[in-house]
């Protein structure tokens, strides 16, 4: 009932989707169809299904969802190592991204069980049965579970995420203190996976214009460097009904990041700067 | 959609520029937000305490001077609230060009529905 | 380089059709559709007023309504949207000033104001209920 920490996975379940049609103000080139099943290998005694995302930008067909049986004991325990062992045993051409496959690059950040998280630090144990994989919610799909972050990234170089200073170059680093290095802490972690972004209600329905947690809480990094001489040209680029002020403190964004950041409250510390700024 | 632009997804995502602006909405939301605290609450409470009385009770309820200061306080800071609240509900949800006619009709009824109601008030606290 | 001009558009992955609904965005929709449900009341408050300062007669045709067992319905679901959104907006005020972004503060914060909604609710109507008895 209280969750300590994002990593925390829900026990209850009341409801798993909101009470709305399945396909709701769905375009029609994004209406899921029924996919295939593919059974597991014979022998197979311990046996989760898997429900996947599935989109062929090569052939003409919607979107589907495939459902895969996967032998628990000839895979690793996380969601990653099943979608490997499917592209492996399977079905090759099962897409995602992924890397380090330890929860540090933010490539194979996707939408397990209704939540996004990074597939590689989501125990297989912790989904549900069956398991749904879907990609990160609301972004244009590439091809199975890889999404376009073009805007994503956009977003991201729009907040000009770089130090910007007008005192000259000195001699050696830029000096800080201990204390002004530990503010950055809690914001200079994110791997820009995009998980917050992906589950903000407010970016589903107005992100583009809505800059999303992950670009606002890489804003207030660079707000808060003290190495930092542009904190009021920063803020006049965020100061905008849509671009900052769209955040209602819907708060899906702290609830969902794999990194345990808090990119709620560092949007509410920007909107602190520019009331401060003002008065 | 056959046509595409040759737009950069950066130009696209820097739209038309920042408005530079925005604090003040959010900034007076909150203000109303604090005074409707407390207006809120006299008015539920009074509510319970008329319950039941007639047309008179109330006239001579809302003539007091404290009833009909917070009545009119109330029903300005209400519709201020509603006028912004209901804009950014506008804002979020709707895209085409009924925005703007929608966010003029929020903005005009509730001044005409606070107006309304502090005419009504201040009838009832002078001329009974 | 495929010509996406002539290719029809990437689809959309689904988003509210699939995302798991959690107390961090049910009672933000929540708080949301209070407040719209406050703005129906807040009309039907300037026409009790109208009502009071047209006379005596308009204003027991309009309490009329209000004592019935359809009015009381509707007075009790404001008052509920009343107390969720004042709740609701403390909690948010509170946000507003940087305090109780820690998830286990938003998680605590949120039943407190279900509860608090509730308790509140169901009081003022006693007290209410109280109150026209003893008429």
């Amino acid at each position: 009932m209280i969750i300590e920490s994002s990593h925390q996975v829900p026990r209850t379940t009341l409801l798993d989707r909101f009470p709305v049609p399945k396909n709701f103000g769905v375009a029609p080139e994004s209406r899921i169809g029924r996919g295939k099943a593919w059974p597991a290998p014979a022998g197979a005694t311990r046996v989760k299904t898997f429900e996947i995302y599935r989109y062929d930008p090569d052939s003409s067909a919607n979107p589907r969802i495939d459902s895969f049986e996967v032998d628990l004991d000839d895979c690793g325990p996380m969601v990653l190592d099943a979608l490997i062992w499917i592209k492996n045993k399977i079905d090759s051409t099962l897409t995602f991204r992924r890397s380090c496959r330890e929860g540090v690059c933010g490539s194979c950040a996707m939408n397990m069980d209704g939540t996004n998280w990074l597939a590689c630090t989501r125990f297989i144990s912790d989904m549900s049965a069956p398991a749904r994989v879907y990609p990160l919610a609301n972004m244009r799909i590439i091809k199975d579970l890889v999404p376009d972050t073009t805007h994503l990234f956009a977003q991201y170089e729009m907040i000009e995420p770089w130090l910007q200073t007008r005192t000259s170059q000195p001699e050696e680093e830029r000096l800080q203190t201990p204390e002004d290095r530990e503010n950055l802490d809690g914001y200079y972690e994110c791997i820009l996976c995009f998980c917050c972004t992906s589950g903000c209600p407010s970016h589903w329905w107005n992100g583009d214009r809505f800059l999303g947690p992950a670009a606002l809480l890489q804003a207030y990094r660079w707000l808060i460097d003290s190495r930092d001489e542009a904190k009021g040209e920063r803020l006049d680029i965020l100061e905008d009904p849509f671009r900052l002020y769209r955040c209602h403190t819907i708060l899906n964004c702290t609830r969902t990041c794999p990194k345990g950041l808090n990119p709620g409250k560092a949007i509410a510390e920007i909107k602190k700067m520019v009331i401060e700024r003002r008065n | 959609m056959n046509k595409r632009s040759m737009r950069s997804p950066l130009s696209r995502a820097l739209g038309l520029g920042s408005a530079r602006e925005g604090v003040e909405h959010w900034w007076i939301q909150r203000v109303t937000a604090v005074a409707l605290v407390p207006l809120t609450l006299w008015f539920t409470g009074s509510t319970i305490l008329l319950a039941g009385a007639g047309h008179e009770a109330f006239v001579a309820w809302l003539r007091r001077p404290f009833s009909t200061v917070l009545m009119v306080l109330l029903l300005i800071a209400v519709f201020h609230h509603m006028a912004l609240g209901l804009q950014v509900m506008v804002e979020d949800y709707v895209h085409s060009a009924a925005k703007f006619a929608l966010l003029t009709a929020v903005r005009l009824g509730c001044f005409a529905l606070a107006a309304s109601g502090i005419l009504a008030t201040l009838r009832i606290a002078f001329v009974g | 380089m495929t010509d996406h001009a002539t290719k029809r558009p990437r689809p959309l992955s689904p988003n509210i059709q699939v995302y798991r609904p959690q107390l961090t965005s049910v009672l933000s929709i929540g708080y949301r559709i209070s407040g719209v449900a406050l703005s129906i009341y807040a009309i039907g408050l300037v026409v009790w007023l109208l009502s009071a300062a047209a006379g005596p007669e308009a204003f027991a045709s309009v309490q009329g309504v209000l004592v019935s067992w359809v009015g009381q319905v509707v007075l009790f679901g404001g008052t509920f949207a009343l107390f969720w959104h004042l709740c609701g907006g403390i909690r948010h005020l509170f946000w507003d000033a940087g305090y109780g972004y820690e998830l286990r503060t938003i998680y605590a914060s949120g039943w407190a104001v279900v509860a608090a909604s509730l308790l509140l609710t169901l009081a003022a109507w006693a007290a209410s209920l109280i109150m026209a008895v003893d008429r």
